[in-house]
């Protein structure tokens, strides 16, 4: 195995900058960077240093040191982290100097592939390492943190166990049939997977909040003209973003901005009021503003409640989106609470843009909206589709196993749901394979005619 | 090199894989010759005496299919048939049936002597001879010389093998019959990596002194289901088999004496099967049970020995003989022969190809116990692979495989070479993949054809083949064609054996796929009703309707599961750049050079870690860095 280097900080000019070196050779190589062979690195240690090779008339840069030895480092082979100061040039410099002495350019992923192969990382692991890099928000990376901390598998590991005990029990039965076995207890192993299958679609089913905050939620705000609709984009983007005037119309293309609500990334689009209008610039407007709602997945009808509100201010609907009807300006006078006889049960905040009042229960509608407005902090949460869609067939290969046990068939037919489940979730928790099983056997039953 | 004689193929040992072997090589037409050292125990059956049981019994389905001789034999000699699993789905019913013992060897070399081209020699084999790489015969004891282009090692336990009855241990190949020390070494100096295992075998009894009354009698099955597709019905007279219990006295006695047990007292390092534990592994490792089954079963017409399966055991004769007593009903018992335990030599089969045929060694097949795996069955299945393969080879024709999701034989062979063993292998029904696919009444249709091809199919044989598919086939279109209704005189027995109303009428296909309808209740509705062998082709028929959909359903979800399989791998990819492979698994991706991710998950002996790996690199790396 050769010796990988690669930058792990973002390129550009910071602070500081990270260059990481794993590998059987990284000690060696990290001396020569120092131009120091007497050079003592102790695991868990932190050292600074002139970064100054043998021949070099000047030292590169003065570098923080911290080593990891194998097994305990990221990749599980000798790592050294090299703190330099966050000049491109600077970086550039290193890198170079320790390509020469041995090191070899990472290639994407090459660090996590190397975890991956030590066994330092599973899959979920790795694919949490993906998102972990790539979060947009808060909530985002503590839940990439939660599978990286190897949490799903954890949490799936019981689940497996459970899983595994049936099939060992119905294949011991079909492949042990003179052995002394006790029956297979029917009622019991139908509760068994019903259970099972509960707790796969009940991790499933977290994904409708888990994929928010990967993907990001898009809401759309719209409504008629001058009914501050900018404003309130404003103060959600906590700066004068959008030009506000009182003469309607004033905006007239889509705006859109990325934002954290409470942890959840929101890409947040402002819209031109909705109007008929003969400006041919405010009508492609219009039309965008109509694009804009069709994406969304939340549409914020604003509406002005210093007025009465009309049927047509509540138009048009959000097409299968979720809508929040927010009555905005609540610190006119003139406005009045619970104006209409609303026929139906649609959540109405009630907000101010120019004072900031209802925000915060903005904010918290716009994530309840999308289930459990707790998510951010809450349980684990599924946020990688390949592993919502492993979940929710797994938990169908349960429920269909327990179809054909209810329907009184054969050991070898129930099995077959129970080992697809068991297969599907093996990228989360790591395969399990009929070795495993037969292991399994043995260890619960006393086999041997 | 001047020979004595001169062959195609060589096959050494004459157990359960030789004799597969030789006989095939030979009805190949290749000059066979099989050297044992002695011609009296050719087939002897080393442990129990008996073949098939679940999985096992479909694997002599399959050698039967191909063109073997263990069915045959078998039905010839078997007197306990009983089909197992009877109550459960077809796909994991299996024959099995008790042999007795020395007729089964007797038939078997009638079989070999009665086989063309196949000449039985006795002697000790001591040495391999190579030019290069390239096997060319084989040097015995007395210093003669042999030659041929093939050779098949079936050793079994006779590889070094060192027995253990209590504190004493000495070299031996059975009880009774000296080891195989040269032909171990040997195979060392070749550099291939050798292991040990560990097998074991209870004690016989004098049947004259069991109180059999004590005993639980157990029947063989009213209509025997042969092993051969050959066979209309076994003629043997059958026997009854007797089961009884061990008690907490025995167990306790047994706990005394285990560190006169070489098992406990560390002087058998060699892995034992987990499957097949010794008395004293099942009382220590599952203290809690007050009881282990024993099966007293006939060890044939013409003998009083009886083998007492269960209670396999390397203390000391006499203990042996102190815990046999306290068994109820084995009071004034008598062993006629200790138990034991083995250990002996087997080479790592990653080493082989799938024609069995060593890697290194041009013309060398290794098959059954030197491969790591426990069982006649086993054994047979892998020496019918190596003897076609050795056979074909000094014929030029292209190699034999079968492959895993077409056979347990392919499960088996699959398993042995890209995974190796830690511990005696044994075929399973869970170790298939396609469990539902390979049962043991479709064996003919399996490998039927595979084993004509090759030429080890006879007319008679092939003609009742095409005959029994035509059968089923018409009986498949009656199934579907032929309707029950309310108004017939049947419909009420139908509606009682399903427990519900079917309805205006039902096609009796349809009503075969509900649980609790089997053959005969199908053959009862039939517009005319069918005779016995007709009940075996309804049975196949049944079980393909029963299983089709969920043969279908199991291939797209194998499918959806392996969707990773269309992404590409560039030309020229460097396997050895990529983090996370050993060295083992680069070397077999650069061997195989797959073009997608499912190429190389289906390159033998690729791990799941290398997989991952792979498939990481493939997508996640991508976006991760």
């Amino acid at each position: 195995m050769d010796t990988i280097v690669a930058l792990s900080t973002a390129p550009g000019r910071s602070a500081i900058g990270v260059i990481r070196i794993s590998g059987p050779r990284t000690v060696k190589i990290v001396k020569m960077l120092v131009g120091d062979q007497e050079l003592t690195l102790k695991p868990g240690q932190v050292v600074v240093r002139n970064l100054e090779p043998a021949g070099e008339t000047v030292a590169l840069d003065q570098a923080v040191l911290s080593y990891f030895a194998a097994p305990h480092s990221y990749t599980g082979e000798d790592v050294i982290e090299i703190s330099c100061h966050g000049s491109p040039v600077i970086l550039r410099q290193v890198i170079d100097r320790l390509v020469m002495f041995g090191g070899r350019l990472a290639e994407p992923g090459e660090f996590t592939l190397r975890a991956l192969g030590n066994g330092k990382l599973n899959l979920s692991q790795a694919i949490a390492v993906r998102d972990l890099i790539s979060a947009r928000s808060d909530a985002a990376a503590k839940q990439a943190v939660r599978q990286l901390k190897g949490e799903l598998s954890l949490r799936m590991g019981r689940t497996k166990e459970r899983l595994i005990h049936a099939i060992v029990i119905l294949e011991s039965a079909l492949e042990f049939v003179e052995d002394d076995l006790p029956a297979v207890e029917k009622e019991k192993l139908l509760d068994t997977l019903r259970e099972i299958a509960q707790e796969l679609s009940g991790l499933a089913q977290t994904f409708e909040v888990g994929h928010l905050l990967r993907d990001g939620l898009r809401v759309t705000i719209a409504g008629r003209p001058n009914v501050g609709k900018s404003s309130l984009f404003n103060a959600l983007v906590r700066s004068d973003r959008a030009i506000v005037t009182d003469i309607p119309g004033t905006t007239r293309d889509s705006l859109t901005e990325s934002i954290s609500v409470n942890g959840f990334p929101v890409t947040l689009t402002d819209t031109a009021g909705l109007r008929e209008s003969s400006d041919q610039i405010e009508r492609l407007g219009v039309g965008r503003t109509h694009q804009a709602i069709a994406d969304a997945d939340l549409v914020l009808l604003i509406v002005d409640g210093s007025l009465p509100i009309e049927q047509r201010d509540l138009e048009p609907n959000s097409n299968g989106a979720k809508r929040l009807v927010v009555r905005n300006k609540m610190d006119l006078p003139s406005f009045r609470r619970a104006v209409m006889d609303q026929a139906s049960s649609e959540t109405m905040i009630d907000v101010s843009a120019m004072t900031g009042a209802g925000l915060d229960a903005l904010r918290a509608a716009i994530i309840a909206s999308f289930g459990n407005s707790d998510a951010a902090d809450s349980g684990l949460l599924i946020t990688d589709a390949r592993q919502h869609d492993l979940l929710r067939r797994a938990a169908a290969e349960v429920k269909s196993s327990v179809v054909i046990l209810q329907q009184g068939h054969s050991e070898e037919l129930i099995v077959l749901g129970l080992n697809n489940a068991l297969r599907l979730i093996g990228d989360i928790t790591g395969e399990t394979t009929n070795e495993d099983i037969l292991t399994e056997i043995f260890s619960t039953f006393c086999i041997g005619k | 090199m001047s020979f004595e004689e001169v062959f195609d193929v060589i096959v050494i040992g004459g157990g359960h894989a030789g004799c597969e072997a030789a006989s095939a090589s030979a009805r190949l037409g290749s000059s066979t010759a099989l050297v044992t050292m002695n011609l009296d125990l050719i087939g002897q059956m080393s442990c129990n005496p008996a073949i098939g049981g679940i999985a096992k019994g479909h694997l002599v389905r399959e050698i039967d299919a191909l063109g073997g001789i263990m069915g045959r034999v078998a039905d010839r000699t078997g007197i306990h048939f009983r089909l197992l699993n009877r109550s459960r789905g077809p796909a994991v019913q299996s024959p099995r049936a008790q042999s007795d013992r020395a007729q089964y060897r007797k038939e078997m070399r009638l079989t070999l002597e009665n086989t063309p081209g196949l000449h039985l020699r006795q002697g000790t084999v001591v040495d391999l001879i190579f030019d290069q790489n390239e096997i060319k015969g084989v040097e015995l004891l007395d210093g003669r010389e042999l030659g041929a282009r093939s050779v098949v090692i079936a050793t079994g336990t006779f590889l070094n093998g060192q027995i253990h009855t209590g504190p004493k241990s000495y070299s031996a190949g059975r009880a009774g019959e000296p080891a195989s020390i040269e032909l171990a070494e040997a195979l060392k100096r070749l550099g291939l990596p050798v292991g040990r295992l560990k097998t074991g075998t209870p004690p016989r009894l004098d049947g004259r002194m069991i109180d059999w009354a004590a005993f639980q009698v157990q029947h063989p099955d009213k209509e025997a289901v042969p092993f051969s597709f050959g066979t209309d019905e076994i003629q043997q007279k059958q026997l009854d088999c007797y089961l009884g219990y061990t008690t907490t006295e025995v167990h306790d006695l047994i706990r005394a004496n285990l560190k006169s047990s070489p098992l406990y007292s560390g002087k058998i390092t060699g892995v034992g099967p987990r499957y097949c534990p010794s008395i004293e592994d099942k009382v220590v490792k599952f203290a809690g049970k007050n009881r282990h089954q024993l099966f007293l079963e006939p060890e044939g017409h013409d003998t009083n020995e009886v083998y007492l399966n269960g209670f396999s055991t390397s203390l000391p004769a006499e203990v042996q003989q102190d815990l046999v007593r306290l068994v109820p009903g084995l009071g004034n018992s008598k062993i006629i022969r200790p138990g034991y335990a083995i250990e002996y030599d087997f080479v790592d089969p990653r080493e082989l190809g799938p024609d069995l045929q060593t890697r290194r060694f041009r013309g060398l097949y290794h098959a059954g116990q030197i491969n790591g795996t426990t069982g006649y069955e086993e054994a047979a299945c892998q020496g019918l692979i190596a003897g076609i393969n050795a056979a074909l080879s000094t014929q030029g024709r292209k190699r034999f495989r079968v492959r895993r999701d077409q056979s347990y034989i392919g499960v088996l062979i699959a398993d042995l070479i890209s995974q190796g063993v830690d511990e005696p292998y044994r075929v399973f029904t869970s170790r298939a993949e396609n469990r539902l696919t390979l049962r043991f009444d479709n064996a003919d249709v399996r490998l039927r054809p595979l084993g004509r091809e090759l030429g080890l199919v006879e007319n008679r044989d092939w003609d009742r083949y095409e005959a029994r598919k035509d059968r089923t086939s018409r009986l498949r279109r009656i199934i579907k064609e032929t309707r029950v209704r309310r108004s017939d005189a049947s419909y009420a027995a139908a509606s009682l054996a399903v427990g519900a109303d079917l309805g205006e009428s039902i096609s009796l296909e349809q009503l075969s796929k509900r649980a609790g309808v089997g053959a005969d209740l199908i053959n009862s509705l039939l517009p005319e009703p069918l005779e016995l062998t007709g009940i075996r082709d309804i049975q196949t028929v049944l079980a393909d309707v029963l299983y089709e959909g969920y043969i279908e359903n199991q291939k797209v979800q194998t499918e959806r599961l392996h969707h990773h399989d269309a992404l590409r791998i560039p030309d020229e990819y460097d396997f050895r750049g990529l983090g996370g492979l050993s060295s083992e698994m680069i070397e077999r991706l650069e061997r195989a050079q797959p073009g997608t991710f499912g190429d190389a998950r289906r390159i033998l002996g690729m791990t799941n870690a290398g997989l991952t790996a792979l498939l990481v690199n493939l997508t996640v790396a991508n976006t991760a860095s």
